[in-house]
Parts: structure tokens; C-alpha cells; sequence
């Protein structure tokens, strides 16, 4: 027989100790060779894990600060500025503060951190004489500031941190939208599809940014609301995509083979048709992620986004139209993006390598 | 040998043709027209015809995997053509299909032991270890290592994806397996292996086979009885024996003197059909053959044959008078 003359080979086989890989492993694999994809991956990765310790390293509030003999850490904990020796209202200033035990020299000391300005921080008294802000990049602060006189360096990366959030959890909910919806008129098909396509048809002929506009006019607008609003028009483009996928997977024989054994529904279509679906959906996320970004800046920028004082690039592009000479109030937010944008884009672009349907499933 | 497992009765599946936009039908693509079969326990029933003629549609209907437009399924005494899908739960277990298409027909993310263990699983035939054992079993049972539970269908050949199709198949200890042109898309050197594969399972297990082809010689090799379609219709059934010496319907005939013979100096007569088949959208009057069959003659676009009872053939042409409509004697 046949297959018993390559029972030898076999066996070799097993002895160098091939491990079975599924198709996602060796995508996650090809991925991996794609360098610019990769790297850029890697960089986001870092960078949003990295904007939830932000205030550690860019913040205002001290890390740790010795006074009379007690530590305090004020980043964990709100202190107020009588507690801890300083003679201002509320909260306590940590680089006055400093500034305050140096001259006194009575052995308290400030840690600071590495780059000691907070998002929402008004800095107009310590810009210094003849500096009205916005004021232009320097050493302290790298990329100047706003025109309340908060750092924009500090409110970039805040920024990154919403954006990035906002865009995620908007794609996250609209591809859920899209899936579910996407799966029954795919896997169902006839009555249940037409009428459902004929909603959406309807639907996806609202206008996005009017709609908005009304709703912001109505209610203030804040992130979650912001988040419905674009959800509710996100989900469209990839129903679409699910219940082509689901039109064309339920056709094939090993969804006749679920049938015959009498699986649910339910069951074959999201534990046997939905892995074989999800392709364009990987393929596009990194696209809708960028382009959800892309929405949530312009709508800031419109100033229909999110509400003042929330860090935001799209507001400080805004600040920068009120006067062109304020050159970096445009191009540090748009720089921002862009390197946002392009690694979001490169990666993307991996993946849709790495996930080319032709290479590892004979299917198609 | 004698008893009915199934009996198919007046199995009709109609596909409507929609047009406009309402979806208004036109007419109806008449892949299964009132078809009678029965398979007894135990035999090998082949079921041959060519492309289009509704074989596959007929293996698939018995499973409910489409559901039929009129006729009766009756398995084991009981009708099971509009029984719940909660009732069929329990027939699942003793009907089973085997696929043309090894590519296909098997999950490419779900490892094959992931996927004979949900079904051990979801059939409660066992759990846990015993799937495992269970697994092992099966592979081993067609021909494959056990370790080869831990590999993705994209690692195996279309051979061994078939074997796998056929230990899906057994896992869930069926009756009756209907092979879905099991080897048409093998190579003829694993194609006899898995045929004798399927002949040891029959042996050991008891299986009854409903043989779909349009591969006479494996037809020939494997069956019992023969039916043969054209058109949505039974035209003639035989026994395998019988009908490979004496074919009575010119269908049959023409269709068996395509079979190649592998021997240069058998000169037998080709029957060569002329036309191709009709669509069947549009069927011919009468006797749905007769605009392509060698032996028509006048009553053949008039009147419509039917299946009928002749020297231990059944055949639906009128070249037999049992075959003229209310002649024949109560079957």
C-alpha cells in the first residue's frame, strides 16, 4: 500500500519532533518575519501598555516626597498643600514644592517625575516674565505649550492614550455588531437576509457627522456616548464583509458534517464557520482602527470630540488654526498622528500578508 | 438480508427559479422527481448517474441536510421527513455521511481529535479519557496513527483526510453510511484502498452502504444492488450482477458501454448518446430520455414511463409494456 512505503518517512517525521501548528500559529509565525509590520506592532504595543504608567514618568504629581521625618506619595494619594508645608489653596504644587524645601534646606526633598508636568495643568505662573502662552518649544518644554499654558508634550501622549482606547473599544464593539448581524443573515440567508440588508441599506444612508453634530447640540458629549454614536455607525462595512464569508463557508462540506451530527445552529455558526471567517475582519481591524482615530481627531477638532479639558490631538490642531504662527500646536499633534497613523497602517499591512487566505488552506 | 432498513417513498426535491424583483417563481429545477428506493440491512445499495442527475441530492436528503419538497423517509419503521431537530438528534447517530471533497469536508482550525472528541461529546458516547481511548480506536481503525489526533486536516493528504472522513463517520457507531462519491476525488491507487476499507468496516461493523458514483467499476466492485438516475429518476435497478451483464434500459446500456476495459483487443460497441442532458428546468415530455435515446419511437414523447417490475429488473422505459402507466401490478 501506498501509504504504508512512506510509513519510514513518517516516522522520521515524528523523530524530528514536528509539532503540529495550527494555521494561526503559522500566520502569527509569517507575521513575525515581516519587520516593518513587526516592529511597528511591537512599538504600539509598548507604547499604549506604556501610556497606562504615563504619570510615572510625565506627570505632576511627586513620586515620593520626605517631610518632617514622613514619607508621602502622593501619586497613589491626593495630599493637600497645608499637609505638607506649602502655603497655597488645595492641592499641593510638588514643583514649588521643591523648589520651597531647597531654599529652606531642612532635609525634606521632592521626587519628582522625569518629566514633572501634568495634562490639565495650568502653567501660566511659572512660564515666567514676558512668556504669554502658548509659548514655543524649549527644553522644559519639548513641544511648548497650549494656549492655557498646559504642555502639549504631556497632552500628545495623554492624547495617544484616549485616542488609542477610544479606537479600540469602537472597533471592538462595532466588529461585534458586525459579527453577530453579519452571521445571520449570512448563515440564514432568504427572508431573515433581505430584510435585514434592506435596514441596513437604510441605516447606512444616516448621516454620521450631522447626526453628531445634532446629538452633541442636545447632549454634552463624552466618551462614551462618543463611543455609541460611532459604534452605531461602524458595524456596517464589516457585516458585509462576515456574511460574505458566511454565505460562502456555510456551503461547504464540513458544515454538512456538523449538520449531520446534529450540532445547534449557534453552535456551528461561531465555533466551526466564525474561526474560518474572520480573515477580513483581522485584515481590517488595524484599517478601523486608524480610521477610528482618524474620526475621533476631526470630530475634536470640529469640537464636536470629546469634552474640554480631556487631552486630545484634534483640540490642539484646533488651538494651532487660532494662529498660524503658533507653528507647533499644528505640526507636533500631526506628527503624532502620523507616526500613530503609519505604524497602525504598516502593521496592517502585515497582516494582511501574513493572513492571505491562499497560502496555508487549500480551500479556496 | 431481507429486512428494510430505509425506505425512500416518492422523494421529491424541487429547486424554485426566482426571478424579478419579487423574487417570483418561474419554475422549478427538478433535481429529485419521485423517487422509490429501498435499502435492506446490510447490503450496498450504488446509486450512479452522471453530473447533475441528483444523486448527491438524493444522499443528502435521507440526512436532512436538505430538506425535501414532497415524499416520505422512513428509517426502521419510523418517518423521520418532518420529525424535530431534537427527534433527529437520535437518528444523527445512525445515519452518517462520508464526503466527495476531503478538502472540504473537514474544519481546517480544529484539530481532528478536537473534533471526533466533541462528537463523542455531544452524542454522549464518552468523555474525557475514554474519548481519548475512543479516538485513538477510530484512527487506528481506518488506517491512521493515533498521535495524528493532534494535527490540523491541513497536514494530511487527501487519502488520509479521507479516512479521517470516515472515522467522523463511525464514531457515532451508525447503521447506515451514505458515501458521497467517497474516492471520485482520490487517486486510483487510494481509491481501492479506501473502497476495501469500506468493505472491512461493512464486514466488521454490519454496515449498510449507500454508494453514490458515477464510477461503474467501483459501483461494480462494491455493490449489491445498482440503481441507476438520469434526470432526477430511477430509470432501472438491478442487481450488481444482473444488471452489469444484461442492462435493460438504453440509458443503462449506453452508460455501461462507457465503462473502459483494459484489454486492447475488446472491441465491444460504444453506444454513443447523442445531445447533452436536458435542463432540469425544462425536462422533455414523455419518457425524459427519449430525445437522446438510439431505440425511441412514438410513444416515448407521449407517454411517461414508469418504474415497473421485468425479469427481475426494475425499468422505467417503454420498451417494456410493464412499464406503460396502469399496467403494472401492484408492487
Amino acid at each position: 500500500m501506498a501509504e504504508n512505503t512512506t510509513e519510514t518517512v513518517q516516522i522520521e517525521e515524528e523523530k524530528s519532533k514536528k509539532v503540529s501548528t495550527s494555521i494561526f500559529k503559522k500566520r502569527w509565525k509569517k507575521f513575525k518575519t515581516l519587520k516593518r509590520g513587526y516592529i511597528s506592532f511591537l512599538a504600539i504595543v509598548f507604547l499604549y501598555i506604556f501610556s497606562f504608567i504615563i504619570p510615572l514618568f510625565f506627570g505632576r504629581d511627586a513620586l515620593m516626597v520626605k517631610y518632617n521625618d514622613n514619607y508621602y506619595f502622593p501619586i497613589f494619594k491626593f495630599r493637600l498643600a497645608s499637609e505638607l508645608g506649602q502655603n497655597i489653596q488645595g492641592e499641593a504644587n510638588y514643583r514649588l514644592l521643591k523648589q520651597q524645601y531647597k531654599q529652606e534646606d531642612k532635609g525634606n526633598w521632592v521626587l519628582m517625575p522625569f518629566y514633572p508636568y501634568g495634562p490639565n495643568e495650568n502653567l501660566l505662573d511659572e512660564l515666567g516674565e514676558g512668556n504669554n502662552p502658548p509659548t514655543k518649544p524649549d527644553f522644559t518644554h519639548w513641544a511648548g505649550t497650549d494656549n492655557r499654558g498646559r504642555d502639549v508634550f504631556v497632552r500628545l501622549l495623554y492624547g495617544f492614550r484616549i485616542g488609542l482606547s477610544f479606537s479600540l473599544v469602537v472597533t471592538a464593539f462595532s466588529y461585534l455588531i458586525a459579527i453577530i448581524i453579519g452571521a445571520i443573515c449570512g448563515y440564514f440567508g432568504g427572508k431573515v437576509d433581505i430584510i435585514i440588508q434592506r435596514f441596513i441599506e437604510i441605516w447606512s444612508t444616516l448621516p454620521f457627522l450631522y447626526v453628531i453634530i445634532i446629538v452633541s447640540s442636545i447632549l454634552q458629549p463624552n466618551f462614551f456616548l462618543l463611543i455609541i454614536i460611532l459604534t452605531m455607525f461602524g458595524w456596517i462595512g464589516m457585516t458585509y464583509y462576515i456574511r460574505g464569508e458566511f454565505l460562502r463557508e456555510k456551503a461547504r462540506d464540513y458544515v454538512s458534517a456538523a449538520v449531520s451530527m446534529g450540532a445547534s445552529n449557534r453552535k456551528i455558526m461561531f465555533r466551526h464557520i466564525l474561526p474560518n471567517s474572520l480573515t477580513p475582519l483581522i485584515s481590517y481591524a488595524p484599517f478601523t482602527i486608524v480610521a477610528n482615530i482618524f474620526s475621533l481627531v476631526s470630530l475634536d477638532f470640529l469640537g464636536f470630540g470629546l469634552p474640554p479639558p480631556t487631552p486630545s490631538w484634534g483640540e490642539l490642531m484646533g488651538q494651532g488654526l487660532e494662529g498660524i504662527d503658533n507653528w507647533w500646536l499644528i505640526v507636533t499633534p500631526l506628527l503624532a498622528m502620523f507616526g500613530t497613523l503609519l505604524s497602525i497602517t504598516f502593521i496592517g499591512e502585515a497582516i494582511r500578508e501574513a493572513f492571505d487566505p491562499k497560502v496555508y488552506s487549500r480551500l479556496k | 438480508m431481507s429486512e428494510n432498513l430505509l425506505e425512500i417513498k416518492g422523494l421529491k426535491k424541487y429547486f424554485p427559479i426566482k426571478k424579478g424583483i419579487f423574487s417570483k417563481t418561474v419554475g422549478y429545477v427538478k433535481a429529485v422527481d419521485d423517487i422509490d428506493l429501498t435499502i435492506k440491512k446490510g447490503e450496498t445499495l450504488g446509486l450512479v448517474g452522471e453530473s447533475g442527475c441528483g444523486k448527491t441530492t438524493v444522499g443528502r436528503s435521507l440526512l436532512r441536510l436538505i430538506e425535501p419538497t414532497g415524499g416520505n423517509i422512513v428509517y426502521n419503521g419510523k418517518d423521520i421527513t418532518n420529525i424535530s431537530h431534537d427527534e433527529l438528534k437520535a437518528y444523527r447517530k445512525k445515519m452518517q455521511i462520508i464526503f466527495q471533497d476531503p478538502y472540504s469536508s473537514l474544519n481546517p482550525r480544529i484539530t481532528v481529535g478536537g473534533m471526533l472528541n466533541e462528537i463523542l461529546k455531544f452524542h454522549e458516547i464518552a468523555e474525557g479519557e475514554a474519548a481519548e481511548k475512543r479516538v485513538a480506536e477510530l484512527l487506528e481503525r481506518v488506517g491512521l496513527r493515533k498521535i495524528y489526533a493532534r494535527r490540523y486536516p491541513h497536514e494530511f493528504s487527501g487519502g488520509q483526510r479521507q479516512r479521517i472522513g470516515i472515522a467522523r463517520a463511525l464514531s457515532v457507531e451508525p447503521e447506515l453510511i451514505v458515501c458521497d462519491e467517497p474516492v471520485s476525488a482520490l487517486d486510483v491507487s487510494i481509491q481501492s484502498q479506501v473502497i476495501n476499507l469500506l468493505l472491512d468496516l461493512q464486514k466488521e461493523y454490519g454496515l449498510t452502504y449507500l454508494f453514490i458514483s458515477h464510477d461503474l467499476s467501483v459501483v461494480e466492485y462494491i455493490s449489491n444492488r445498482v440503481a441507476v438516475m438520469y434526470l432526477g429518476k430511477i430509470v432501472e435497478i438491478a442487481d450488481t450482477a444482473e444488471l452489469y451483464k444484461f442492462q435493460k434500459h438504453p440509458y443503462t446500456q449506453a452508460l455501461l458501454s462507457a465503462v473502459p476495459v483494459p484489454d486492447p483487443k475488446n472491441k465491444s460497441k460504444r453506444v454513443i448518446l447523442t445531445g447533452d442532458v436536458p435542463s432540469p428546468a425544462k425536462v422533455p415530455s414523455g419518457c425524459y430520455f427519449h430525445p437522446r435515446c438510439p431505440k425511441v419511437f412514438g410513444d416515448c414523447s407521449n407517454i411517461h414511463p414508469v418504474l415497473a417490475p421485468a425479469d427481475g429488473h426494475r425499468v422505467r422505459c417503454l420498451l417494456y409494456p410493464e412499464s406503460y402507466p396502469g399496467t403494472q401490478k401492484v408492487a
